[in-house]
Order: structure tokens, then sequence, then C-alpha cells
């Protein structure tokens, strides 16, 4: 009994030996994904000793996303893995928050995924802290086939001339209405060259009908957009400083968006708060809102869970100094500490070029970016997915360069956009004092910047 | 003898895996966080030292920082007293010999099992949501109300509040058992005196539950400094609406994983520690003017 007992205690030391020393040992543990699991891939499919004499090969992938996004990756990694048998993917997802969490402390650790779903906003501070890999020299010899995919669509990953992320998809920004709901409300259908008055007009004709305008416009996104068709720029081109110094485009835009407000053409801040930002909970999915405000490649949720068709519409003032601009929607990056690059590049290039897996995403992550496969899936798009698509090529025609990716602090900033807004919206502050406010702590926030 | 000398080793291995999760675990992090403390620190490049920016920037130059200690002191004060009265209050009335006294015990109890759990949290925000619990009740006595209350800058805070009385669980059955070992002579000999069941409370009951109110206190308190799951999940990570829920555990979270700033969230860290220090033994200083101990032998 005592034997076995003082043997059981060893094995725990043991154990917990083993474990403090994969901790300690970083190299060890980084590099263990990229053989360890290998050995285990090699008895999961027999094809892959069959096939070919290539070494197997682990690759991890990490996105975010919703349920619907994280299903049909999954099925794209099994289209790979089964073209591809030495390579065995582990796949890697959450919410676009917890992505972010997870993705700094295996920064710190040199234990990043292979491959990463990168965020614009995020892509400064990853590929300019040496993080990420220039992807150039894949692109140079062919591992990461770019030959259909246009130059501006590629140099949106870029940070200075260094490719440290690959675009997925194109997006633009629009509005959503339900053309329906509007007219049986006794409004009119706006015409593309709709101005933001044409959009507070619809509110008291919503507001009889018990409907609201919208839920509520990101801040983060529409204020930017905003100061695009006054001819200024959220950030300086440096990134040390916000791009205007005069308030008053920030003044005349949450004048406006505080007017609808108080109107009661939004949804109070109290519900909003509960919204868990899924397309299953939005206002207008929901039939209780006219319209919804975001990025193209959000439609095609939108009208599939709400099962009624609805209309595209260009944000109004696209047209003021060429504000209307194609983002990519989000990109992959292939991490500095990774192993296995060349396949990872490998992998990269199949999903951005191969037609079969594009039938699977199905534009889901941004019009795509290779011209071949946007001809090959026209005839199988359903009439939303067209829509979007056509809307994206219209948009393509009709804008000027997207702002330069955000600077490093540019994810507090955009709290502190969110953070004002809401204290103006509950009058705890006027808009001028906000205004002033923001400016103020934002310079403070991006001043860190400077070298 | 030979035996004894192995028992020794037999007990440092039984021992080990605990002295080395502490070395590993606890003692190791520890250190690192107070050097990060020094140092700005994003994650993805190497730390770089700072001295005393980040203890500098905090006190002088952070409103949000000030907003999360304005907010938990007010989230302390409440809760705690609360939390302590209520479970006081349930313990005394499990304090009495009826039938299946056992049987409500574990149920006044059942809250605080779940307690700290996201499930919690998360019925939590759908009681006091704009279509809950408690609108519908309010609803039935005539009180018609849409307002989310955890989306409402002036209630959030004490929807929190609220959650945390509700899990008085573990101090109740710390009273209860304190309740049973006051001796029934007392009560018996106060009532033949002629002394009411209030007046038997404030000087039967309280005095002689005092060592026993100390410990919860000070162990109510120290967790309510670094209550986070609630307010993470509540308010969505955010600390809203307008930070009235930023707990400052939670504003270390967001500095930390959200904002990317180790340094600063470890310099927090470290401030927190001292202030939770210094408060417990405020606590300890006080407790020799209102704790009352049987016996006088050890001071």
């Amino acid at each position: 009994m005592k034997k076995a007992l003082t043997g059981l205690v060893m094995l725990a030391l043991v154990i917990s030996m083993i474990g403090c020393g994969s901790n300690n040992n970083k190299e060890a543990a980084s590099s263990a994904p990229a053989s360890s699991p290998a050995t285990s891939s090699g008895e999961a499919s027999p094809k892959a000793s069959e096939g070919d004499k290539k070494d197997p090969v682990t690759l991890r992938v990490a996105w975010w996303g919703g349920q619907a996004r994280h299903d049909y990756t999954l099925k794209v990694i099994e289209l790979y893995e089964s073209l591809n048998p030495h390579v065995t993917i582990e796949p890697e997802y959450a919410s676009f928050d917890d992505h972010w969490k997870k993705l700094a402390p295996n920064a710190a650790a040199g234990n990043l995924p292979d491959v990463i779903q990168m965020d614009i906003s995020y892509l400064s501070q990853y590929g300019g802290r040496g993080q990420l890999e220039d992807l150039t020299p894949y692109t140079q010899n062919g591992t990461i086939d770019v030959s259909s995919i246009s130059e501006a669509s590629l140099s949106g990953g870029k940070i200075g001339d260094q490719l440290f992320a690959m675009n997925l998809g194109s997006n633009a920004l629009l509005a959503v209405i339900d053309k329906e709901m509007l007219e049986k409300a006794g409004g009119t259908m706006p015409t593309q060259d709709w101005t933001w008055d044409d959009f507070t007009k619809l509110g008291p004709i919503m507001k009889s009908q018990g409907k609201i305008l919208t839920q509520d416009l990101r801040h983060d996104v529409f204020f930017p957009f905003y100061l695009r068709g006054q001819g200024q720029h959220m950030y300086a081109a440096d990134g040390t400083s916000l791009g205007y110094t005069d308030d008053k485009p920030f003044i005349d835009f949450y004048t406006m968006y505080k007017s609808w407000y108080d109107n009661g053409n939004l949804l109070s801040l109290d519900k909003l708060a509960q919204k868990k930002g899924t397309p299953e909970d939005g206002e207008l999915e929901l039939g209780n809102a006219v319209s919804t405000w975001g990025w193209s490649n959000q439609y095609i949720l939108s009208s599939s869970v709400a099962k009624r068709p609805f209309e595209i519409l260009p944000v109004p003032g696209w047209n003021d100094n060429k504000a209307l601009f194609l983002k990519p929607s989000m990109y992959f990056s292939i991490s500095k500490n990774s192993k296995v690059k060349e396949e990872a590049a490998k992998f990269i290039s199949f999903w951005v070029n191969d037609i079969e897996a594009n039938k699977i995403i199905m534009g889901e992550r941004g019009v795509p970016v290779s011209s071949k496969v946007k001809e090959a899936l026209k005839p199988s798009l359903t009439p939303d997915q067209a829509k979007v698509f056509d809307y994206v090529a219209w948009a393509e025609q009709n804008s000027s360069q997207m702002d330069p990716p955000n600077p490093v602090g540019a994810v507090e900033v955009d709290k502190l956009l969110k953070d004002v807004a809401e204290q103006i919206l509950y009058k705890k502050t006027t808009v001028e004092e906000g205004a002033a406010k923001f400016r103020e702590e934002a310079n403070k926030i991006l001043a860190k910047n400077k070298k | 003898m030979k035996l004894r000398e192995n028992n020794h080793v037999v007990g440092y291995l039984f021992a080990s895996p605990f002295i080395l999760g502490f070395l590993v675990f606890i003692v190791y992090p520890v250190f690192s966080s107070l050097y990060y403390s020094f140092t700005d620190y994003n994650l993805l490049e190497a730390p770089s030292w700072v001295g005393f920016d980040n203890y500098h920037k905090m006190f002088t130059d952070d409103e949000k920082y000030m907003k999360s200690i304005s907010v938990t002191l007010n989230y302390v004060f409440a809760s705690v007293p609360l939390r302590l009265a209520f479970a006081l209050g349930v313990a005394m009335l499990l304090n009495k010999a009826i039938s299946g006294i056992g049987l409500y015990r574990s149920a006044y109890y059942l809250p605080s099992l779940i307690g700290g759990s996201v499930a919690v949290s998360i019925l939590w925000s759908q009681v006091f949501g704009d279509q809950g619990l408690v609108n519908s009740a309010l609803g039935l006595i005539g009180i018609e109300s849409d307002t989310s209350w955890i989306g409402n800058p002036s209630t959030a805070l004490w929807t929190l509040i609220a959650l945390s009385v509700w899990q008085f669980g573990s101090s109740m059955l710390i009273f209860l058992a304190g309740l049973k070992n006051i001796p029934k002579d007392y009560y018996e000999a106060a009532s033949v005196d002629g002394a009411n069941k209030v007046r038997q409370f404030f000087k039967i009951t309280l005095p002689l539950l005092s060592p026993i109110i100390l410990f919860n206190l000070i162990m109510q308190t120290i967790s309510a400094f670094m209550t986070f799951t609630p307010a993470y999940i509540i308010s969505r990570g955010e600390g809203g609406p307008l930070d009235e829920t930023l707990l400052y555990s939670l504003y270390l979270y967001k500095r930390a994983f959200v904002f990317y700033e180790m340094g600063y969230a470890s310099a927090m860290a470290w401030v927190a520690l001292i202030v939770i220090g210094i408060v417990t033994l405020l606590i300890f200083q006080s407790s020799r003017y209102w704790v009352h101990y049987e016996s006088k032998g050890d001071k």
C-alpha cells in the first residue's frame, strides 16, 4: 500500500516536472507543434504514407468569427488536408476580442500560430513590432500566386514596402435598407445620391410606425468615413497624432448623431449594451429598424438571417472628396516564429486562388481579390451574394485609396471615441466639449508613437 | 530508524507538487510582475525599463484609473456590509430547530456554489435586462418599465452589488457555526432578566459573534476588491455603461489584454496589493475596539 502511494507521488512529481520543463523552455514549446503532432497525423491518415514522401507538417491556423464562419472554414481546411495529405491543420478560432487576447501572450512566448487572421487595426502593432513575416519573397517566387491579384488589392497589407499580410477579400461600407418596411411606413426609397439629411428625414416617418432608423452606427467606422468626406483623415500619416486639428467635423457629425438619438431614432444605449453583435440579434434583422450600417461582407449574413430581401445603398457622402474606399476585410499573415513558413504560404495561396475552396467561402471574408476566382464564382452566386459582388465592383470604380493601416494605439483611441460618444448621448458632456476632449486625449495616446 | 528517514523523503515527495507549483506558478510570476511594473511591456517586444513612470501616470494622468477606483470603493463599501448583514440574518433564521432545516440550509447555500461562475453572470444579465424578470415583476405590481437595469448608468453597479449579496452562502455557513457555539444559557438568563430579542441580539449575539464577523469581514473585503467575473460578463468586458461597472480588476485586465500594456497592468496589480494590504491592516487594527474575545488569556 505504502509503496503504491510512494509510486503515485513519484509519478505526480515527474508529471509536474515535465510540465515545468516545457514551460521554461520556450524553444521546445514553439517547435513542438511543428514536429511532434506530425507523427500522430501520420497515424491518423494512412493516405499520408502512401501518397507522397513529403515530410508530415502541422500548421496552426487562427482566425476569429461567428459560428457560420467557423463551420465553413473548417470545411476549407478539410479540403486542403485531403489535397495535401502530408499537412495537418490545427484550427484555433474565437470571437474577435478573444482572438486578440489569445494572440498577444502567444506572441510573448514566441508561440504564435503559423497562419494568423489579421485585422487592419492590429497590422501595425504586429507587423511593425517584428511578429510577422514579410511575404514579398513568397509572392516573388510564386509560392503565393498573385498573378491574378491587382497591386491595389495587395497594397492593403503593406507597411512601408514590406508585405506583412495577404488580403483575403475586399469590403466597402454600405447601408442596408429594408425597402418594404420603409414604403409601408409611407417613405420612399432614397437614391444612391442621398444625403445624411435624407436619412434624418426618415426618422419621424419610421417613428410613427414604432420603428427606429438603425440600432447604431459604429463610431470607429463611420466617424473616420465622415472625416474623409470632409477631406480630412482620422490619423496623421506618421501615426503620432490625429489627422485633424479642427473640431468642426466632429461637432457636425455628433450633433447629427445626437439628434437621431434624442429623437428616439436609434436604439437606446442601455438596450444596445445588451446586444450580442450577431446578425440574429440585430434590430434590422428582427424587423425593428429600417436599416443597418456596416461592411459589405456582413450583408450576406444579415439577409440570410432575416429571410427577406434588402436593398443596398452607399453611405451618404460617398462622393464627397471620393470618401468611399475599398478595404481588405481581413488578412492572413505568417508569424515570424513559424517553423513552416513555406507550408503556411502554400495554404494562403490556396485560400486566395483555389476555386473549389472559394466556392465554400463564397465571399464571406469579402469579395475575393483574385480576378479569376471572382469570374469563376459568378455563375454560382445567390442573388444576395451577387448584390454584394456588384456593389463592391461599383465601389471599386467610385472610390479612392483607403487610409493607411491604423497606427499603434488606435485600439485605445477607438475605445475612447466610443466612450466620448456615449458621454455625449447620455448628456454628461456637450458635443463641443466632447470633441475637444476626444482630440486631446487621443493625441496624448498617439504621442507615444513619437520615437 | 531507517523507516523514519524514509518517511522524511516521502513527506517531501508528497509536498513537492505543491512546492514546485508554488515556486513556478506563484513566486516566479509575482516577482516578474514586480519587474514588469517598472517597464513598458506590450508583449510583442521585449520590455523596456521606464522606472516609476507607470505609477506616476496612474495617479496623475489617467482619468479612467481614478474612475475605476471610485467604482471599486463604491462596490466594496456597499456590497460587503450588505452581504454580511444578509448572511447573518439568514444564518439566524436557519439556526432554529425545525424539521427539514438541513434542506433549507442547502438551498440557501446553493447560490454560492454556483456563485463565481460565468453561468450566473449570464443569468443575471437576463434577470436585469430590458425583457428580464425584474421588469416583469415590476409590471405585475403595476409599474411599467422597459429599461435595462444593466445598461442604465445609475443602476448598473447596483445589479452587481445585488449579485454579490445574493451569494451570501459561505459567510452564512460560518455565521451559522458561530451562532451554534453561543451557549443557550445566556439567552435563557437574559430573557429571565427581561431582555427582549433585540436587546439579546445586541448584548449577546453580536459580541460573542464578533470574532467571526471580523473573519468574514476581512475575507469578504479582500474578495470584493478582486471581483472580476460578474463585471466582465455582464458588461461584456467593457465596464460600461459610462464606466459605471469598471471595477479595478476589470480595468487592469483591459489594460493588459486589450491595450497590451502589461507593464502598466502589473503596476496596477501592485498598487491593488498594497491597498488591500493596508485596508486589511486597518480592519485588524480597528478590531480591538469592537471584537470581543471570551478568553482574555492570550492578551
